[in-house]
C-alpha cells in the first residue's frame, strides 16, 4: 500500500480527476456515502478486490458502482452518468441516450426498462472475463 | 505453325518442368528472320512470372479441392494436406526433370513469403489481449526459446558423446547449439495454420501465437551468434563475444520493435492525409509495412518483430483514417496474401523434402532431436508456467500447459534457416537438414493432426464467438477505469494505472496527431460499437427484408406487437420489426393486386435499404479516384436508414411496456373517428409523408389539429412528428444527394424521374398525387375501425413513449397478451393479396384533401431545410416535439459519420 493516507476528501480526489471513477469508488466504499473512507472501508475495498472474494460480492460492488442514485437499479440515468464519464463528454446527449437505450435493451431481462442486480449478474456472467479480471493485486 | 506448337508443349509441361526449353532455345536466334511473324512465342520472356503465377494457381486449386470435402478438412489441417501435395508434386517434378526444382529458397521465403503472413497476424492481432498477456508471452518467447535452444543443443551433444549418433556427423558443441537454436523456435506460420482450425480460447491462442512471433528476435540472435561462433571456431571466441551476444539480443529485439513503431507512426501519419486519394490507402499500408520489414532486415534486426509491431501499432489510427472501403480492401488483400504465402510455403516445403541430395539421414540424431524438442518444450512450459502462475490473475492450468507444449510447432523458418547454413563451416549440414525436415514434418503433420482430437479430448476451453454487445464494450471500459481508479486511490501504480496513463496520453496527443480530425471526432469506441451494430442490423435487415416480404406478404407496421414478450434478443426484435421499420409500407398496403404490391414493397425496400446503384457505376469509371463523398454518403445513408429502423424497434419494444398508457388514447381515437374530415386529413398527412416526404404537409396538419382539437393535439402532433422523421431522414438524404441521387433514392412526387419505370407509371402512388395516402387513412379509420383503433393506439402510444423517459414506465406485463391478439387480426384483411378492396372508392372530399395537401407541398424545400435547425433549438424542450428534435440531431450525427 503505497499511500499511507486513509481518509480521502473530495478535494483530494478532485485533484486526480483524470480518472473519472475515483470519486465514485470512494463514494461506494465509504460508509457515509460521500467519499470519506475510514480504514475499515479501505480494507473492505481490498477484500472486495482481492482474488479470493466470491464472484457475487464482486458483481454486487460493481453494480453499486454503476448505480449512481442508489436506488438498487441501474436505470437510464445511471448509465448516462457512466457513459458521460467514460466518454469525457465527447458524445452528445442524444448519442449518450441512444447508447443507453441499446445497453438497456441488451441486458434488460425483465423488460422493466432498468437493470436489476439480477440482470446485471446475468449479463456479467455471460462474458466470464469480466469478473475474472476484477482484481487488484498489491 | 509447328514451331509455335513446340513451345506450347513446353508450356503444358511448365508446371512439371520447363527444363526442356533451353535445348530448343539456341536454335531460334540462329534462323534467318522469316519476315513479319503472325505468331510469336516468347516463353522465356515470361517464364519467371509465369511460373510463379502457375504455382500460386496450383496451390489455390489444391486448396479448392481440399475444401470440396468438408470431412477431410475438418479432420486434417490444411497445412498437412499441402505438405503432402508438395511431396507428390515434388516427386513428379523429380521424375520428369530428373532433378529437384522449385524448392523453398531462403531468400524467397524471408523476403516475399514470410512478410505477408506476419503482417496479417500483427495487424489483426487482438491488441488488448496481446498486451494483457504480454508478460507471459515475453517469458515464453525469450526464456522459453533460450531454454529450448540450449537444452536441445546440449542434450544432442551429450547424445553424440554417448555414442548414439553416428560418427559421420561431424559436429561439436557449438554446431549442436546452432542447430538447437534454429530448431527450437516455435514457428508462427505453422502455429497459425494449425491453431486457426482448432479454436482454442483466446488467451491460450495469443500466448502460443504471440510467443511464436516474438521469439523471432531470440532465434535470429541465437542463430547469428552461434553461426558466427561456429565460423570463428570455438577456440577464437572470447568472453567479450558472449557479452556481445547477450547485448545483441537486446539490440535486435528492441531495434526491430523500434523500427516497426517508427514505420507504424509514419503509416498512421500518412493515412491522415489521404482524404483525396482514397484509392492508394490500402497500398500505403502494405508498402510501409513491407518497408519496415526490409529496413529491419537490412539492419539485421528482427524483421518479424518489426512488422508485427508495425501492424499492431498502426492499426488503430489507420483504421480510423482510411475509408470504409479501403478498410475492406486492406483486410481482404492482407488475408489473401497471407493465405497465399502460407499455401506456397507448405507446398514448397513438401517439394523441397523430396530432394534427397541434400539429405543425410542419421536415425540417432533424428530420433534424439524429436524426443528432445518435445521433452524440453514440455518441461520448459511447465517450469515457466509455474513461475508465471505466481503472478498471473488468471492461472494457466494443466490442460493449457499440455496444449501449449504440444502446440509448439516447428515450421518453415527452421527449414529456411537450416538451408542457409554454410556446408563449409558446418560439415554436418546435411544431417541437420534431414533432421529439420523430419522435425517440421512431424510437428506439422502428426501434431497438427492430433492436436484437434487432443483439444477435444482434454476439453480445452474453446473460444466462443459471440457478437460484440454494447454492454460488453461499456463494461470493459468501465472496469478498466474502475480498476485504475482503485489502484490510484490506493496509491499503487500497477498495470491498470499505466494502461490508464497510456490511454490518456494516446487520447491527448497521439490520436490528435495521427487521426484526421473528422475521424478523431467520431472515434469514441462505445459509439463505434453502437455504429457497427447498427450497420450490421441494417445489413441483416436488407438481407432478410426482401425475403420476408416477398414470401409472406406484408406485416403491417402498426402492429409491432408481434415482437413481444418472448423476444428478448435485440436482433430478433429487429428482425421482427424489420418490415415494420419501413413505415411507408403502409402506403403500399392498399395497392390493388398482389403483384403490384410486391413490386412496390420491393421498390420501397430497395429505396430504403440499398444505395443507388447507378451512381456507383459512374464513380467506378475513374481509376484513380473512388469519389469519396459517394462512399461517405453511402455510409451516411445506411446509418440514417438504420436510425429509422432503430426508432421503430424502440417503439416496438416500448410498446408492450406502455400499453396502459395507450388506454386513454382510445377515447381520443374514438373522438377522432367521429370527426370526419379533419381526422382524415390528419391521418392523410401521415402516410403521405411516408411515401412522399412532404414535410410541409405534416406541419400543416399539426397546426390544423391544434386549432381543431386542443385535447388531442398532443397525440396528433406526436404521431405526425414521430413519422416526420422518416420523411426528414430521406429528405435530408435528398438534399445531400443533390440532383441525380434523389431520383433514385426515393421517388418524390414533385420531381418526375427522367425515365419512369413501368411500375412508376402504373403504380398510382408514384404519380404525384396523394390518392393512395388517402386510401390508407380512410381504410384505417373507416373500414376496419375496431382493429385499427388498436393499431392507432399502439403506434401513438409507442410514439409517445419515445418522448418520455423509459424509466418512468411501469412494467405492465399482464397487459401484454391482448397485444398480439388485437394486432394479428387487422393484418388479415390487409394481407389479402390481389383483392381490390371495395373501400377504394373514397369520398371525393377526402381524395381532394389529400391532393391539395400534396400540391401545397410545393413550398417544402425551405421548410425542410429549416427543420433540422429548429430541431437543434428545440432540443431541451420537453414537449412532444422532443421526439422530432431528437431524431433530427441523430441524423445530423449520421451526417458526420
Amino acid at each position: 500500500m503505497g499511500n499511507k493516507q486513509t481518509v480521502f476528501t473530495p478535494e483530494q480526489l478532485e485533484a486526480y480527476q483524470d480518472n473519472p471513477f475515483r470519486q465514485r469508488i470512494a463514494q461506494v466504499f465509504s460508509e457515509d456515502g460521500d467519499g470519506h473512507m475510514t480504514l475499515d472501508n479501505f480494507l473492505d475495498m481490498f477484500s472486495v478486490m482481492s482474488e479470493t472474494a466470491p464472484r457475487d460480492l464482486k458483481a454486487y460492488y460493481a453494480f453499486k458502482i454503476y448505480d449512481f442514485n442508489d436506488d438498487d437499479y441501474i436505470c437510464a440515468w445511471d448509465l448516462e452518468q457512466t457513459l458521460t464519464k467514460l466518454t469525457r463528454g465527447e458524445l452528445s446527449a442524444e448519442e449518450v441516450s441512444l447508447v443507453c437505450e441499446k445497453v438497456l435493451d441488451e441486458a434488460d431481462g425483465d423488460h422493466d426498462g432498468r437493470l436489476s442486480l439480477e440482470d446485471f449478474q446475468n449479463m456479467i456472467l455471460r462474458a466470464p472475463d469480466f469478473l475474472s479480471t476484477f482484481h487488484i493485486r498489491i | 505453325m509447328l514451331r509455335a506448337a513446340l513451345p506450347l508443349l513446353g508450356l503444358l509441361l511448365a508446371g512439371a518442368g520447363a527444363v526442356e526449353e533451353p535445348t530448343q532455345d539456341p536454335g531460334l536466334p540462329g534462323e534467318p528472320p522469316p519476315g513479319l511473324e503472325l505468331f510469336r512465342w516468347q516463353w522465356h520472356e515470361v517464364e519467371a512470372p509465369y511460373l510463379v503465377a502457375l504455382w500460386i494457381l496450383v496451390a489455390s486449386l489444391a486448396k479448392i479441392v481440399f475444401h470440396l470435402s468438408r470431412k477431410v478438412t475438418s479432420l486434417v489441417p490444411e497445412s498437412c494436406l499441402l505438405i503432402l501435395l508438395g511431396l507428390v508434386l515434388g516427386g513428379i517434378v523429380l521424375a520428369v526433370a530428373k532433378k529437384a526444382e522449385y524448392q523453398l529458397e531462403p531468400g524467397t521465403f524471408f523476403l516475399f513469403l514470410l512478410p505477408p503472413i506476419v503482417l496479417d497476424s500483427g495487424y489483426f492481432m487482438p491488441s488488448r489481449l496481446f498486451f494483457d498477456n504480454l508478460g507471459a508471452i515475453l517469458t515464453y518467447a525469450v526464456v522459453g526459446t533460450l531454454w529450448n535452444a540450449f537444452t536441445t543443443g546440449a542434450a544432442l551433444w551429450g547424445l553424440q558423446q554417448a555414442g548414439l549418433v553416428a560418427p559421420k556427423v561431424q559436429a561439436g558443441l557449438l554446431d549442436f547449439l546452432l542447430f538447437g537454436s534454429l530448431i527450437s523456435a516455435v514457428d508462427p506460420v505453422a502455429v497459425l495454420a494449425v491453431f486457426e482450425e482448432v479454436h482454442v480460447n483466446e488467451t491460450l491462442f495469443i500466448i502460443v501465437f504471440g510467443e511464436s512471433l516474438l521469439n523471432d528476435a531470440v532465434t535470429v540472435v541465437l542463430y547469428k551468434v552461434c553461426n558466427s561462433f561456429v565460423e570463428m571456431g570455438s577456440a577464437n571466441v572470447r568472453a567479450t563475444d558472449y557479452l556481445k551476444g547477450v547485448a545483441s539480443l537486446f539490440v535486435v529485439s528492441l531495434g526491430g520493435a523500434a523500427v516497426g513503431l517508427v514505420f507504424a507512426f509514419l503509416l498512421a501519419l500518412t493515412t491522415r492525409f489521404t482524404k483525396r486519394v482514397r484509392i492508394i490507402e490500402p497500398l500505403l499500408v502494405f508498402l510501409l509495412a513491407y518497408a519496415a520489414y526490409l529496413t529491419a532486415e537490412m539492419a539485421s534486426l528482427s524483421a518479424i518483430l518489426a512488422v508485427t509491431m508495425c501492424g499492431l501499432g498502426c492499426k488503430k489510427y489507420v483504421e480510423a483514417n482510411i475509408s470504409h472501403k479501403s478498410r475492406t480492401a486492406v483486410k481482404y488483400t492482407m488475408k489473401t496474401l497471407a493465405s497465399c504465402a502460407e499455401t506456397i510455403i507448405f507446398m514448397l516445403l513438401g517439394i523441397s523434402a523430396v530432394d534427397s541430395s541434400k539429405w543425410a539421414w542419421d536415425s540417432g540424431l533424428v530420433l534424439g532431436t524429436l524426443f528432445f524438442i518435445l521433452f524440453f518444450r514440455a518441461l520448459g512450459v511447465v517450469l515457466q508456467t509455474w513461475v508465471l502462475n505466481q503472478f498471473r490473475l488468471v492461472r494457466l492450468d494443466k490442460i493449457d500447459q499440455v496444449v501449449m507444449s504440444y502446440g509448439g510447432l516447428r515450421g518453415a523458418v527452421a527449414f529456411a534457416l537450416v538451408i542457409l547454413l554454410d556446408r563449409m563451416k558446418v560439415p554436418a549440414k546435411d544431417y541437420f537438414v534431414a533432421t529439420t525436415i523430419v522435425v517440421v514434418f512431424f510437428t506439422v503433420i502428426v501434431q497438427g493432426l492430433t492436436i484437434k482430437p487432443l483439444v477435444k479430448w482434454l476439453k480445452v476451453k474453446r473460444s466462443e464467438h459471440h457478437k460484440p454487445t454494447l454492454n460488453q464494450e461499456l463494461h470493459e471500459h468501465t472496469f478498466d477505469h474502475i480498476l485504475a481508479a482503485v489502484e490510484d486511490v490506493v496509491g499503487h501504480h500497477g498495470y491498470h494505472y499505466w494502461r490508464d496513463r497510456w490511454e490518456q496520453f494516446d487520447k491527448k496527443y497521439l490520436s490528435q496527431l495521427l487521426m484526421r480530425r473528422s475521424a478523431y471526432r467520431i472515434r469514441d469506441q462505445i459509439w463505434d460499437v453502437y455504429y457497427r451494430l447498427n450497420i450490421r442490423d441494417a445489413i441483416s435487415f436488407v438481407d432478410q427484408g426482401g425475403h420476408v416480404l416477398s414470401s409472406t406478404g406484408l406485416t403491417l407496421p402498426s402492429m409491432p406487437s408481434r415482437n413481444s414478450v418472448a423476444e428478448t434478443s435485440v436482433t430478433n426484435l429487429l428482425r421482427e420489426s424489420g418490415s415494420g421499420a419501413c413505415l411507408d409500407l403502409q402506403v403500399i398496403d392498399t395497392v390493388r393486386s398482389g403483384r403490384d404490391r410486391e413490386d412496390a414493397v420491393m421498390h420501397h425496400l430497395l429505396c430504403g435499404g440499398l444505395y443507388k446503384p447507378r451512381r456507383r457505376y459512374k464513380a467506378s469509371c475513374s481509376r484513380h479516384f473512388i469519389s469519396e463523398d459517394a462512399q461517405e454518403r453511402q455510409d451516411k445513408e445506411v446509418f440514417q436508414q438504420n436510425m429509422k429502423r432503430r426508432l421503430e424497434s424502440f417503439k416496438s419494444t416500448k410498446h408492450n411496456i406502455c400499453f396502459t398508457k395507450s388506454k386513454p388514447r382510445l377515447r381520443k381515437t374514438g373522438h377522432r373517428k367521429k370527426d370526419g374530415v379533419a381526422n382524415a386529413e390528419a391521418a392523410n398527412g401521415k402516410p403521405q409523408d411516408l411515401g412522399f416526404q412532404d414535410t410541409a404537409a405534416v406541419i400543416l396538419t399539426v397546426e390544423s389539429e391544434e386549432e381543431e382539437e386542443s385535447d388531442s393535439s398532443e397525440t396528433e402532433k406526436e404521431d405526425d412528428e414521430g413519422i416526420i422523421f422518416v420523411a426528414r431522414a430521406t429528405s435530408e438524404v435528398l438534399q445531400e444527394g443533390k440532383v441525380s441521387g434523389n431520383l433514385e433514392v426515393c421517388p418524390s412526387p414533385r420531381i418526375i424521374p427522367p425515365s419512369p419505370t413501368c411500375a412508376e407509371k402504373e403504380l398510382p402512388w408514384k404519380s404525384g398525387q396523394g390518392d393512395l395516402a388517402v386510401y390508407v387513412s380512410s381504410e384505417t379509420t373507416k373500414i376496419v375501425p375496431v382493429e385499427m383503433q388498436t393499431g392507432w393506439n399502439q403506434s401513438m402510444s409507442s410514439l409517445e413513449s419515445l418522448a418520455s423517459p423509459p424509466c418512468t414506465q411501469a412494467p405492465t406485463l399482464t397487459h401484454l397478451p391482448p397485444c398480439p391478439l388485437g394486432t394479428e387480426e387487422p393484418q388479415a384483411p390487409l394481407n389479402l393479396p390481389s383483392d381490390p378492396h371495395p373501400s377504394f372508392a373514397f369520398p371525393p372530399s377526402l381524395a381532394k384533401a389529400g391532393r391539395s395537401r400534396s400540391e401545397s407541398s410545393a413550398d417544402i424545400p425551405q421548410q425542410q431545410e429549416l427543420q433540422p435547425l429548429m430541431g437543434h433549438k428545440d432540443n431541451t424542450r420537453l414537449s412532444p416535439g422532443i421526439a422530432n428534435s431528437h431524431w433530427c440531431i441523430q441524423f445530423n450525427r449520421g451526417g458526420w459519420l
